[in-house]
């Protein structure tokens, strides 16, 4: 009964409806492909109750709402990159049909060609470098006699973990220029909250790095060295991960 | 059905892991809401909204406290995100009953302290 919208999940190269069959878009709903020239953009239908203005406005603010459509965004995009050179679209790209679809990839064909053209053959890895946390005190402060010491032992504490804080951006630092001597590109992120992220210790690094499939080995590798070489820090490396840190047009 | 090399060989446990299932959420928001191509579509009367959403979450990723500053509490309704403050709440509270009672422990103590002369920034003519 509801309105019928056309979420646009990424845009590919050489991408065929067989290749598609089996991924499931947002809501369970079937993936559609839309060809324009040598592009093809990625679609499946959406309740404009939910996806349109209306519904966006409303459903964004809840957090459930949010992750559920971001998680089953990330996965048709995952299942592209998989496939094709692919180019993911920010969450929530939506259009009234598949004509005002082609129009667009048509208005914007070169700069998403040419985002396609540095994506292709390569993916994404998340680093993280986290403090390690210090709470293993081997005397419970809570039972120390005045309020005095407890108040020194905190002070203390914490004072450690400022110094603990700066020695681990040094080393962030070293383990990014190890790293970037192997990828294609790099972009730093800014650090998660661990409220969201639920981390513990400080993230005193996040960034992104484009790394080409044939590298990814040693990329990995040096990941592992780098974990070896600065065993007072966590290097969270995660990945592969499709090209988002690195789709972008060049004129937005 | 050939089986492609797309899968890759299951990584012994190294430093990396490959990605999780279910991915860090904050990993994905951070990428799905601020990265990836951005193309205008059709729902866009509202776009201004969503951006301004995005960035809530953005600040939520970026720092917490800078939303706060700016009046933006909206994750405060949401259990999964206020355990740890619950913690640090708590923590700030002792240390402020902890501090009382030492004060009044202290009666009327002399005011001591490192009082260090303020420099006062000289203004070059």
């Amino acid at each position: 009964m509801a309105e019928q919208g056309r979420y646009l999940y990424a845009v590919c190269r050489g991408l065929t409806p067989a290749a598609v069959d089996g991924i499931v878009g947002l809501g369970g709903r079937r993936l559609d492909l839309v060809a324009e020239d040598d592009l093809v953009g990625l679609v499946s239908p959406v309740d404009l109750d939910e996806y349109g203005e209306e519904g966006l406005r409303r459903n964004l603010e809840r957090l459930e709402w949010l992750e559920e459509a971001a998680r089953g965004h990330d996965a048709v995009v995952q299942a592209a990159a998989a496939i094709a050179p692919t180019a993911p679209t920010r969450l929530a790209t939506i259009f009234y049909d598949d004509d005002a679809v082609r129009q667009r990839l048509r208005e914007q064909h070169d700069a998403i060609v040419a985002a396609l053209d540095r994506v292709e053959g390569h993916e994404e890895w998340s680093v993280k470098v986290l403090t390690r946390t210090v709470d293993a005190s081997p005397e419970p402060v809570a039972v120390l006699a005045s309020g005095a010491e407890y108040l020194r032992a905190k002070r203390a504490e914490q004072e450690a973990r400022l110094a603990g804080d700066r020695d681990a951006h040094v080393v962030a630092e070293q383990v990014h220029e190890a790293l970037v001597a192997v990828v294609a590109a790099s972009r730093r992120l800014p650090p998660q909250d661990p409220r969201l992220a639920g981390h513990e210790g400080t993230m005193v690094h996040n960034a992104a790095y484009l790394v080409h499939r044939e590298r990814s080995e040693e990329f990995v590798a040096l990941v592992q060295g780098q974990t070896e070489a600065h065993p007072d820090v966590v290097v969270d490396a995660r990945g592969p991960w499709p090209p988002y840190s690195f789709a972008m047009l060049d004129d937005t | 059905m050939t089986e492609s090399d797309l899968s890759r060989p299951a990584p012994a446990a190294t430093a990396y892991q490959d990605r999780p299932q279910p991915a860090n959420l904050a990993d994905i928001l951070e990428r799905v809401l601020d990265k990836g191509i951005i193309i205008a579509g059709d729902i866009r009367v509202n776009l201004l909204d969503i951006e301004l959403l995005t960035v809530k979450i953005r600040l939520l990723v970026v720092s917490v406290d800078k939303a706060e500053e700016m009046g933006i509490d909206w994750w405060r309704h949401d259990p999964m995100l206020t355990v740890k403050e619950r913690g640090l709440a708590e923590e700030n509270q002792e240390l402020r009953d902890r501090l009382e009672e030492l004060e009044s422990a202290q009666g009327s103590g002399s005011g001591k302290g490192s009082r260090q002369g303020t420099r006062q920034g000289s203004r070059g003519g």
